[in-house]
Formats: C-alpha cells, sequence, structure tokens
C-alpha cells in the first residue's frame, strides 16, 4: 500500500514535469535551484556554526528548526491548490483504512524537492554535532526526530483544514497571499540583514529567556537532544527526544483523527453568502459612468479589479510601490523637493499597463460580448474608462499625500494633467495592442505568473516590450517639456499641462480608431486567441 | 436579406476544419419558423462546432447561413438580434453576481435599462434563482449556471434560440423548469435549436431532429420521419453504427468475488 503511494507520487512529479510546457519546466528547475542554496547554506550553517560558536549553538539549532518546522507548515497551505498529492479526499473512494493511508501518506511525504533539500540540510547537524561513540545514534535518531516533525505537522495541518483550503474564497485569498508574501518576505529579509549587522554579543544574552521557551517547544526539544547528544549528555538527550517523539506521535494521531473525518463525512455544502443586490454599477460611480454599454463594460471591469484575486494582486502591488516611495521620500531628506510630487505620474502609467491585454481577463468568457454583437468601439471605451477611473484616483491620491510630505502643492494640478494625458496616450496603445495582440490569462490559482498555452510566454513579453517601447517614444515629448520646464524656464510646465491633455486625447482617439476597425470585423478572431484550443 | 425566406435557419454548404482534422464536412439545413429542432450525434461529430459557425462565434472556411433571411457573416450584427446563445463550456462573467450579469448581458445587447431590470427580475424568478440574484457566479452549481446562462441568451427575446447541451448535468427539477419554458417559447413562435445525447428526450420534445457523423448530416427531417417507427435511439444507433466489440471480453462483470 506505502509502496503504491509512494509511486504514485513519483508518477504525479515525473508526469508534472513531462506534461508542462517549457515555461513550467523553467520555473520547475528555478525552484529546484532555489531549493539548493537552501538546503546547502542550512548544512553549511549547522555543520560549521556549532564548533565556531558553541555558545550560539543551541540557540542558532533551535530557530532553524524552529523556522523547518513552521516553513513546512505554511509552505503547502499556499501550494494546496496545485498540488494534485496533498488533498487526501482525493484518495475517499478507495478501500483504504487510516492507518494504511497514515503509513502510505507519510512515506510519499518523504519523496519530493522539499523533503531532499530538508534532509541535506538536517544532515549539517550530524556533521557539526556527531561525535565518535554511542552519541551519535542519538545525533542522528534528533534528525530524525526532527525531520518526521515536520512532515507529520505539515500533513497533519493540512488534512485538518483541506476542506476550508478547497472553497474559493481560500484560494482567491491563498493567491493574493502568495504574492504579497513574497514581497513581504523580501522586504523582511533586508530589515533583517540590518538588524544582524547590529547584533552584538551583549543581545544574545538578552535573547536568553526568548531561548528558554524556544528550548521547550517539540522543535526545541529535539534540538536540545541533538546538542546534549553531541556532548555526550546521554540521559537529558535521551529525555528530550522521547519528548519531541511524542510530539510526534500526538501530531499523527491528530492527523489520523483528520483522515478519518475527511475520508468518512460528507462534505458540507458551500455556504453561499448572498449580496443585496446592488445592481451593476458601484454606487459611487453610478452618476460618473453612463448607462450604457460603455458604462455596463466600465462598471463590469471596475467590479473585476474588486473581486477577481489576480487583479487585486495588481493594484495592491502599485500601491505597495506608491507607497514604497512615499516612505523612501519621507526618509530621505535630500529628496524632499516640491517636483517629487510628478512621482505619481508613476501611477497613472502603471494602471495604464494592465491594459495592454484588457480582454485577457474574460478569456473565453468573452463569447458573451461576440453573441450579443457588441459594438466595438464601446466595449473598448469602457475598458479604457474603467482604466481613467483607477489611473486617476490612485494619481491623485499619491499626488496628493507626496505634496503633503514636500510641500509641492503646486505641483499637483500639473501631476494631475500629465496623468491624464499619460493616461490617454497609454490606453491608445493599448487599444491597439489588446485587440491584435490578445492572449488569455488562466484561472486556475495554482500558478500566478502562468501564461496558457506553449510558447505563448515569449511572444507575449516581446509584444508588451515593443508596446512598452512605443509609449516610451510618444511619451517623449511630454518629457522632454517637463524637463525644460524643471531645469531651465518654469513656464513650460504650465505650457505642459493642456499640451499634454490635448496630445493624450488626441493620440487616445487615433489608437481608439484603430483598435476599433480592425475589431469591428474580427470579433471572432479575438474570441479564438482568448480561448484555449479545444478538440472541436 | 434574401427575398422570400421563411425558415428560421437556413445553412448551405457549411465547412470548417482545424488543420488536417475536418470538422463539419458542407452542411446543408433548412428550420422553419416555430420549430423545436433536435441536433444529436456522438461526441466529436461536429455539433459544437456547427452550432458555434452559425451563431457567429467561430468563422467558417466556407458557406452561407441565413437566420430569419440575413446572413450571419455579412451582417453579424442584424443577425445576432434575433439570436439568443447558450454555449456548451459555460464561460461567463462570474465573478458578477446573478442578477448583474443580465444587467450586463442587456446593456451589452443595448437594450434599455428599465427593459432589462424588469425581465432580469422575472427571469430570475421563473427559472427559480430570485434567491441567488446577488449570488456570485463562481459560486453557482452547474446547474445554476446553466440557467442563468438561459437567462442571458432569452433577455432580448430572440427569436431563434440556439442551446448546446442544454440538459446535460441538470437535475429534474431544473430541466423541467427549462423544458416548460421552452416548450411555452416555441409555442408562441419562435424557433428552438438544440444539441443533446438524450435521445429520449430529443425524441419526446422535438418536431424535427438532425443526426450528425463525423462532420456531416447523415439523416434530417420530422422526428416521426428519421426513427421510422423505431426509438429514436435505435435509430440513431443504426446510422451512426455502433460497434459491438467487448461484449464477450467483459464476461468476467456477472461474476462476484469476495
Amino acid at each position: 500500500m506505502a509502496g503504491h503511494l509512494v509511486s504514485l507520487k513519483l508518477a504525479l512529479l515525473r508526469n508534472g514535469l513531462r506534461r508542462s510546457n517549457w515555461p513550467q519546466q523553467v520555473a520547475l528547475a528555478l525552484g529546484a535551484l532555489a531549493g539548493l542554496p537552501l538546503a546547502f547554506g542550512g548544512f553549511l550553517l549547522l555543520a560549521l556554526v556549532p564548533r565556531a560558536e558553541p555558545e550560539a549553538g543551541l540557540l542558532l539549532v533551535e530557530v532553524v528548526f524552529l523556522a523547518l518546522f513552521l516553513g513546512w507548515g505554511l509552505f503547502p497551505l499556499l501550494s494546496f491548490a496545485g498540488d494534485a498529492s496533498l488533498d487526501p479526499s482525493r484518495l475517499a473512494l478507495l478501500p483504504l483504512r487510516p492507518r494504511q493511508l497514515v503509513a502510505g501518506l507519510s512515506l510519499a511525504a518523504c519523496v519530493g524537492v522539499a523533503p531532499l533539500c530538508t534532509l541535506v540540510a538536517l544532515g549539517g547537524a550530524v556533521v557539526g554535532f556527531g561525535t565518535l561513540g554511542p552519541g551519535v545514534v542519538l545525533v542522528v535518531a534528533a534528525v530524525l526526530v526532527q525531520f518526521l516533525l515536520c512532515i507529520v505537522g505539515s500533513r497533519a495541518l493540512l488534512t485538518a483544514l483541506s476542506r476550508q483550503l478547497r472553497s474559493r474564497k481560500a484560494r482567491d485569498l491563498v493567491i493574493v497571499l502568495v504574492s504579497v508574501t513574497a514581497l513581504a518576505f523580501n522586504l523582511a529579509l533586508q530589515v533583517g540583514a540590518r538588524l544582524a549587522e547590529r547584533l552584538e554579543r551583549a543581545d544574545l544574552e538578552a535573547l536568553r529567556p526568548a531561548a528558554r521557551v524556544l528550548g521547550w517547544l517539540p522543535t526545541g526539544l529535539a534540538a536540545r537532544a541533538l546538542v546534549d547528544a553531541g556532548e555526550g549528555r546521554l540521559l537529558p538527550a535521551m529525555a528530550e527526544l522521547a519528548g519531541a517523539a511524542l510530539a510526534v506521535a500526538l501530531l499523527g494521531w491528530w492527523w489520523w483523527r483528520s483522515l478519518d473525518r475527511v475520508l468518512t463525512t460528507a462534505e458540507p455544502a458551500a455556504r453561499q453568502r448572498s449580496r443585496q443586490p446592488a445592481g451593476l454599477f458601484p454606487r459611487s460611480l453610478r452618476r460618473l459612468l453612463p448607462g450604457d454599454q460603455r458604462g455596463a463594460v466600465a462598471a463590469k471591469e471596475l467590479r473585476y479589479l474588486a473581486r477577481h484575486p489576480r487583479l487585486r494582486v495588481a493594484w495592491m502591488v502599485s500601491c505597495l510601490l506608491g507607497l514604497a516611495l512615499v516612505v523612501f521620500v519621507a526618509l530621505t531628506e535630500g529628496l524632499q523637493r516640491p517636483w517629487v510630487v510628478l512621482g505619481s505620474l508613476a501611477m497613472a502609467f502603471l494602471a495604464s499597463q494592465n491594459s495592454l491585454n484588457q480582454f485577457g481577463f474574460d478569456g473565453a468568457a468573452y463569447w458573451t460580448h461576440v453573441a450579443a454583437g457588441a459594438d466595438p468601439r464601446g466595449d473598448l471605451i469602457g475598458r479604457n474608462l474603467a482604466s481613467a477611473v483607477t489611473g486617476m484616483v490612485t494619481t491623485t491620491a499619491l499626488a496628493l499625500v507626496l505634496a503633503a510630505v514636500t510641500g509641492g502643492w503646486l505641483y499637483v494640478p500639473v501631476a494631475l494633467c500629465l496623468g491624464l494625458g499619460v493616461l490617454a496616450l497609454s490606453l491608445g496603445v493599448a487599444d491597439v495592442v489588446s485587440v491584435r495582440f490578445a492572449y488569455p490569462l488562466p484561472d486556475d490559482a495554482s500558478n500566478l505568473w502562468a501564461v496558457q498555452g506553449t510558447g505563448q510566454g515569449c511572444l507575449v513579453g516581446i509584444v508588451q516590450m515593443v508596446a512598452f517601447a512605443a509609449q516610451g517614444v510618444l511619451l517623449l515629448p511630454l518629457v522632454a517639456l517637463v524637463v525644460v520646464g524643471l531645469v531651465w524656464w518654469t513656464p513650460a510646465l504650465v505650457l505642459a499641462c493642456p499640451l499634454a491633455v490635448v496630445y493624450g486625447w488626441f493620440l487616445w482617439r487615433v489608437g481608439l480608431g484603430v483598435g476599433t476597425e480592425w475589431l469591428t470585423g474580427h470579433q471572432p478572431e479575438l474570441l479564438a486567441a482568448l480561448s484555449v484550443r479545444r478538440a472541436a | 436579406m434574401v427575398a422570400g425566406s421563411s425558415a428560421a435557419l437556413s445553412v448551405r454548404g457549411l465547412r470548417k476544419a482545424f488543420g488536417a482534422k475536418v470538422a463539419v464536412a458542407g452542411i446543408n439545413l433548412e428550420i422553419p419558423h416555430g420549430c423545436f429542432f433536435g441536433l444529436v450525434g456522438p461526441n466529436g461529430a461536429g455539433k459544437t462546432t456547427t452550432l458555434g459557425m452559425v451563431t457567429g462565434l467561430l468563422r467558417p472556411d466556407a458557406g452561407l447561413v441565413l437566420i430569419d433571411g440575413v446572413e450571419v457573416w455579412r451582417d453579424p450584427v442584424e443577425a445576432k438580434r434575433r439570436i439568443g446563445v447558450l454555449p456548451e463550456d459555460l464561460r461567463l462573467f462570474d465573478r458578477l453576481t446573478g442578477a448583474e450579469l443580465l444587467t450586463y448581458n442587456g446593456l451589452l445587447r443595448g437594450m434599455p435599462a428599465a427593459v432589462v431590470e424588469a425581465r432580469a427580475g422575472e427571469l430570475l424568478e421563473v427559472l427559480g434563482l430570485a434567491d441567488a440574484a446577488g449570488t456570485l457566479v463562481v459560486d453557482y452549481s452547474h446547474g445554476m449556471r446553466k440557467k442563468i446562462a438561459l437567462a442571458s441568451a432569452l433577455l432580448h427575446a430572440p427569436r431563434v434560440l440556439f442551446l448546446d447541451e442544454p440538459f446535460e448535468a441538470i437535475d429534474p427539477v431544473s430541466a423541467r423548469t427549462i423544458r416548460g419554458l421552452l416548450e411555452r417559447y416555441t409555442a408562441g413562435g419562435a424557433t428552438v435549436i438544440f444539441s443533446s445525447h438524450v435521445m429520449e428526450l430529443v425524441q419526446r420534445l422535438c418536431d424535427r431532429v438532425g443526426i450528425m457523423h463525423l462532420g456531416q448530416l447523415i439523416a434530417e427531417g420530422p422526428t416521426e420521419q428519421v426513427r421510422a417507427g423505431r426509438s429514436l435511439e435505435d435509430a440513431f444507433v443504426e446510422l451512426v453504427g455502433a460497434s459491438h466489440a467487448g461484449a464477450e471480453e467483459l464476461g468476467w462483470l456477472g461474476t462476484w468475488s469476495a
């Protein structure tokens, strides 16, 4: 039985590689490459540091063990939707007892890139603490118990939460969490590096009480057993090892109970929270948007912005970037010049970048527009309207905040006029690009950055680069005018305001015209580009 | 416009190939007004491709499609005003609620907002979706998705309704609701054209049937005439030529093991 589950896991790994297209394979290879430094970094850390710094050794091992445990608990939660082998309910129809399943799934969980990396890292502890004599048996045992803690704990948590994780809300949330976590992790690394530089030996003493708490956690017990065994205190080591092993047994029991529940009780019906029907148009924008097709498309786009996880991530990242700019300006006194307010133009530009594939989020659902014989011009105007609203709101907000930080209130109207020009111009380019080079965005939650279809990633990249370059070239006159205004002749900035609006408006009309003309005769072709190719 | 055309749907020489694979190999079809037409055929026979081409969603390689006398591929906007579509794969704007989706569809078709509002309310009520009007379509069950898509297709009161597998994976209660709605609809002079695997249902509902096989229409006409005294299923199996292989090989299926 266990053998079957292990070979199932191996087959899943193999087929995952075989089935996926080359960008996915590259991503997998990159993932493995990222795992290698972590594995060997962990190995070296555990192998070398305890010998060099015996005092810090125990604390270090405790922290590493705890981090491994938490990582094992957290990471599978985030990849649950993408990994078929993590969902126990897929095995519910097989005539298996929980005992067989626990044994089989435990072994299967030990197969894969992550367990291998963990074992390599933990191997460092054997090298670091292993001594000649009976102690080495306990050292190896402590490492294995720590490994089991990670695996059994992770599986138990996953099984207990498996129902919640399958819900649509959880999957949506995970998409947002993964992306924002990646950013936050990066930030935390930066901050952590700064803090580590300041850490002195005296601070190590201050950390003692925290270390004492860590020592009584199951991972801490395993760590203490490891250190004690390495230093020849065999009896305490055995006691601590027994404590950690008991924790593994308890986690295993929890896992067993959860499995039993998941496999034998019916899934409760999803609770549907019905909103008060508020109509298609967001209340705050009801007056602003026209009540026809253009307004409907714009309202739909804005609703999606709030409800689609991918779009949520996109604007959250934009907002984070804006926030980073504000923090940067506030902290760097040298940059507190009033013209920094013009930095808010970045938001206008960012808001327009989603429009380069403004039909992509519709995907195959675009058939609704084709079947309805929707007016292509109204369709494009509606999408542009939504982008313009979000772009102007974020630009205005950032301009106001930056003005409050730098005192450059006079630059706010300039930023708004230029922002309108930049948005209009970029949307004009997007109206042409988005109808000629549309591609569908995958709906599943497993890979946020994936592009559907084989070998499309490259083409998409090239198209986006060309569009980006075109926008850049068209922006040059405005940039030149602003530079002249900032460096030599301030009235040029005043001149730039109406010019930017007129210039942007003109280019938008041109782009809209070209896009509309092509789309009018080619709606079915756009639909074909947005639909995943199926057998007839 | 073709003068004197009385057919709801008229198809001549319709062809479509995907690479080397010919999906639809030249179809001719004439469906009168007020007809309940069933299109049946095994998987991969070309039913969905045909429906895609006659509704203006998939460009044919060759052929002519007239709806109510209007050429679909020459004047798509005018033709689409007369038709409603329920496609098979049900990709919808599912981050809208049911009510929002209907409003969206109505405004896309250029209908006045007040009319859309009134009709959407009635449709939701009749189809039993009134309680779920404020729920996101992504949280709907399969049957509910079918019903909201059907409501979208009916919203502008089209003269010809195309439904691809409307009864697939639908519970009996919903199926009965949909059936009743469609019968009432054709009684009013409208035309319903649908594809299905459920022969018994097609036999019961349809005045005319067409049987597709390997991209061709191998039989078409009034239901009674096509089935010629047999059940439609028997007629279908005979025309398509089912294989009998495997009947002996699975002999162990009747023997129980411990």
